[in-house]
């Protein structure tokens, strides 16, 4: 089977063609049932092959790239590693985690606006300068001010059922504020030295964890109402 | 589940994403921990698009190269891109080196899709259980490349074209001769 259309259909199938071609081929396709068949088939496997699922390397590849570029994988990494498969946590724990955070960022910050820096303890290789804050704060903000609208409408609805009490709202409440004004002072101290790669580590990875701390927050908040 | 207990697993929110954007940062400043967790979030996808293209039993090596490579090159990322995309594209760039090193072009496939019949042949099963991948993998290298860029990865002819140093029109026939011979073994 084959005809002057034949090698034009995965053309037609994604929207290659000409206006006048197509609307030839379209004519076509109304006349030729094998043609019109065969652009069925096509279809199918542009189908099939989307649908194609990934799947995992059958053994962990991390090692050896570490070992590669030459990063520790000490029994510390390995241990953290089987712990971030699942979580559970209470809501005090949540909480106190966040405040331990919190006091962990803000110490941090206060130490890396007045005393003496040293970026070799972040940088296990040189392999890059430092990452320039412009680029990729604005996005981390924008999506930082949703994740936190999300969790503020969670504790109100929350609040405002009866199925989480005060004193868990105002603790989640405490924590964030604490956590944005870490931010805050890091973001401060940033401006004042822009190059300094041990800030720019130290923001990104306050950060980070109010990420995690939002996303926990988050699926507890929207469980309890 | 106990008062106020949840199980908490891995999801794909906005917030998530973005964790990814501060690993990014982390990352570049050469945080280790940072970066195998962009590992551990990115390494199906690179694993899979890497098996497809090249032979399986490459795979895992060309996965790692693909990885130590980013972390060589990652203080060029910009975020223009999300980093998923910059790391696929990184890993197209690895992967088609990889083939011209070896002069993957050993004549192991001709331009029929007479490699599909030995597909069938060998499974002896309905077609519907003929693993698709398979079939794939059988398709002549030009033919299943072109395939694997538009049909799974999503790229354009023109990108295809510049990235296989061929001209587009060319990009167009392989994807069609791919598809027409995908299609027949669908059709078993």
């Amino acid at each position: 089977m084959s005809d002057r259309w034949t090698d034009r259909l995965s053309e037609y199938l994604d929207g290659e063609l000409g206006e006048r071609e197509r609307a030839e081929l379209a004519a076509h396709l109304n006349a030729c049932v094998e043609c019109a068949a065969t652009l069925s088939g096509l279809r199918r496997v542009v189908t099939r092959a989307q649908a194609l699922e990934d799947r995992p390397p059958s053994t962990d590849l991390w090692p050896g790239i570490a070992g590669r570029i030459g990063l520790a994988t000490d029994e510390f990494t390995v241990r953290r590693r089987t712990r971030e498969r699942r979580f559970s946590f209470t809501v005090p724990q949540l909480i106190a985690a966040s405040i331990v955070l919190v006091a962990a960022s803000a110490g941090t910050a206060w130490l890396a606006l007045r005393g003496p820096r040293s970026d070799t303890a972040v940088r296990p290789t040189q392999v890059a300068p430092a990452p320039q804050l412009a680029t990729w704060m604005p996005k981390v903000e924008k999506s930082s001010d949703i994740a936190v609208f999300e969790l503020r409408s969670a504790l109100a609805d929350g609040k405002r059922t009866g199925r989480l009490d005060s004193l868990t709202v105002a603790s989640l409440e405490h924590s964030l504020a604490v956590i944005d004004s870490a931010i805050a002072q890091a973001t401060r101290a940033l401006e004042s030295d822009p190059g300094s790669a041990y800030l720019n580590h130290h923001l990104a990875d306050t950060y980070r964890r109010k990420f995690d701390f939002l996303r926990q927050a988050n699926r507890i908040a929207s469980a309890r109402t | 589940m106990g008062l106020g207990v949840l199980t908490l697993t891995t999801d794909k929110t906005t917030a998530a994403t973005d964790a990814e954007t501060a690993d990014v940062a982390l990352a570049q400043s050469g945080d280790g921990r940072a970066f195998e967790r962009l590992y551990r979030g990115q390494v199906s996808r690179i694993h899979s698009l890497v098996r497809r293209m090249l032979d399986s039993d490459e795979a895992d090596d060309v996965t790692q190269d693909v990885f130590v490579r980013a972390w060589e090159k990652l203080y060029t990322f910009r975020g223009e891109s999300a980093f998923g995309t910059w790391l696929h594209r990184l890993a197209v760039n690895v992967v088609l080196g990889r083939r011209k090193a070896l002069g993957t072009e050993r004549g192991r496939r001709s331009a029929d899709d007479s490699p599909l019949e030995t597909v069938a042949a060998r499974n002896q099963v309905p077609e519907h259980t003929v693993d698709f991948e398979e079939a794939l993998g059988r398709l002549p290298d030009g033919s299943r490349q072109v395939f694997l860029l538009h049909d799974v990865e999503g790229y354009r002819h023109e990108e295809i074209a510049k990235l296989l140093g061929i001209v587009a029109g060319t990009s167009k026939s392989q994807l069609h001769h791919a598809r027409m011979a995908l299609r027949k073994h669908l059709d078993r």
